[in-house]
């Protein structure tokens, strides 16, 4: 029994990972690109990215799934309870991410970027081979950071139809009448799906570290 | 590694589109049932003994009468778990074809969605902790700390048995109903308001902590399945209950009951009137 119980927890935090991990890959190509929209310096292009930026940031991410599961029906775009799970948690950690590599971008050294443009390097290549490098070096601590709290933040997909660690840990709890051990439990696996994310995110940084700007 | 991202954001945008497209392929709510051999079925989890998860599987009156039900219409279940407050909002934005709940059958709830003849009782009563004898009928709960879940019609009948006590009752709103009895149990309230069915079925799983205080104090109400109200369900609505009334005659339901209940309800083919 407590052997099954611990499986099924397991199975959940697998859909947690999933989940957080596509999450957080979706929302770093989109904080990228809202971060290139913001460094065009045409209002056209950096304009929405600021308003993408707010209403993310300022918006429960509760409420943006609740949002998102059921007002795009009305608009013809019935999603998945999956579909509406990713889509909302990597909207939100878009924002957030593209907040953090704004610092980086900020940070970019001046000559960098002209001795990049006098090479002849065209101002994607620059982007992409010059800033996008050095901004991610500088901001990675932040970037593992907000890894982390999007991994906790999947604790809220469960409002959309998701069984995951936290929804599975609340349906055990009240079949088992066994509250302590069960939370205690789902307890120890976020942290040591954590701890995992910021290993990696320090390994990562000494990797970046020794080919230095 | 950048490309797989690109693939997975692709295949996330495929079906979004093919979702918005499917959704107008047949003419009604039944036929595109029919039409995708998959009925899709929203409920909440936390209402033992209709539907609830022991031991990580879900089950319960809900799943053994929809598994009836796909096995005559030759269609899957597919169950959608929601807490119960999302779940009617979700019905209306078109996330699943039918609720399973059950909900109470109230005046309320007929004015805006279609709801099935009677699958249980009802009636709503009050469950106290093993022993404790400051509780021995229904209003001695007057000013006393009593739960019940949110956005039910439970809640609503204890919020107006509490206004024709002497002192009212601390009415406090629980997600679920699973969570009231866990304050029940830790003393943070002093009793539940449920319907009968579901409190019986608690005290008799917890042998020594819960007890149910009889008579009933809510007016005799049942509980029944609920679908969408507009035209594109009206054949859906009609299939499901003349489902109920068929699991009725031919001694289905009464043996759902017996196993989930220990009892059998004796329930009206339809509730014209509900008591409120």
């Amino acid at each position: 029994m407590t052997f099954k119980i611990f499986t099924l927890l397991l199975q959940a935090a697998v859909s947690t990972i999933g989940i957080s991990l596509v999450s957080i890959a979706i929302g770093f190509v989109i904080a990228i690109l809202l971060s290139a929209a913001n460094l065009s310096g045409k209002a056209i292009y950096s304009a929405p990215a600021r308003v993408f930026v707010s209403f993310f940031r300022g918006v429960p991410l509760l409420v943006q799934l609740l949002l998102i599961y059921t007002l795009l029906p009305a608009i013809g775009l019935n999603v998945p309870s999956i579909v509406a799970a990713i889509v909302g948690l990597s909207l939100c950690t878009a924002a957030y991410q593209a907040e953090n590599l704004r610092g980086g971008f900020a940070s970019v050294p001046k000559g960098l970027i002209e001795a990049a443009e006098v090479t002849g390097l065209s101002p994607r290549q620059t982007f992409f081979r010059i800033r996008v490098p050095i901004a991610l070096r500088l901001t990675l601590p932040a970037l593992v950071n907000e890894a982390i709290m999007i991994l906790k933040s999947s604790s809220l997909v469960s409002v959309v139809g998701i069984i995951e660690l936290t929804k599975m840990a609340q349906d055990l709890a009240s079949s088992t009448y066994l509250p302590i051990p069960i939370f205690l439990s789902a307890g120890l696996i976020y942290l040591v799906i954590c701890s995992v994310i910021a290993l990696i995110g320090r390994y990562a940084e000494r990797r970046l570290a020794r080919t230095s700007i | 590694m950048l490309k797989r991202h690109f693939l997975k954001a692709a295949v996330s945008a495929a079906l979004l589109i093919g979702t918005a497209f499917s959704a107008h392929a047949a003419d009604d709510a039944l036929a595109r049932i029919k039409a995708a051999g998959v009925m899709k079925v929203g409920t909440e989890t936390a209402f033992a003994p209709f539907d609830f998860i022991d031991a990580g599987e879900h089950t319960g009156l809900n799943v053994d009468f929809f598994a009836e039900l796909g096995k005559d219409l030759g269609v899957k279940i597919e169950w959608v778990e929601l807490p119960w407050d999302g779940v009617f909002p979700a019905l209306e934005a078109g996330k699943f074809d039918f609720v399973a709940g059950p909900a109470t059958i109230t005046k309320a709830r007929l004015e805006r969605f279609k709801m099935t003849a009677p699958i249980a009782e009802a009636t709503v009563a009050i469950l106290k902790k093993a022993g404790d004898t400051s509780i021995t009928k229904p209003e001695d709960i007057a000013g006393k700390a009593v739960g019940s879940g949110k956005a039910t019609s439970q809640f609503a009948q204890l919020q107006e048995y509490s206004a024709t006590l002497p002192t009212k009752v601390t009415a406090r709103e629980y997600v679920s109903f699973n969570d009231a009895y866990a304050d029940l149990a830790a003393g943070r309230i002093v009793a539940v308001a449920n319907s009968l069915p579901n409190i019986a079925f608690v005290a008799k799983q917890r042998k020594g902590a819960f007890e149910v205080v009889t008579p009933a104090f809510g007016k005799k109400s049942y509980f029944g399945f609920i679908g969408k109200k507009d035209a594109d369900s009206a054949s859906l609505v009609d299939y499901v209950n003349s489902e109920v009334i068929k699991m009725k005659k031919d001694g289905r339901l009464a043996k759902m009951q017996e196993k989930w209940f220990g009892t059998t309800f004796d329930t009206p083919d339809e509730v014209k009137e509900p008591t409120f």
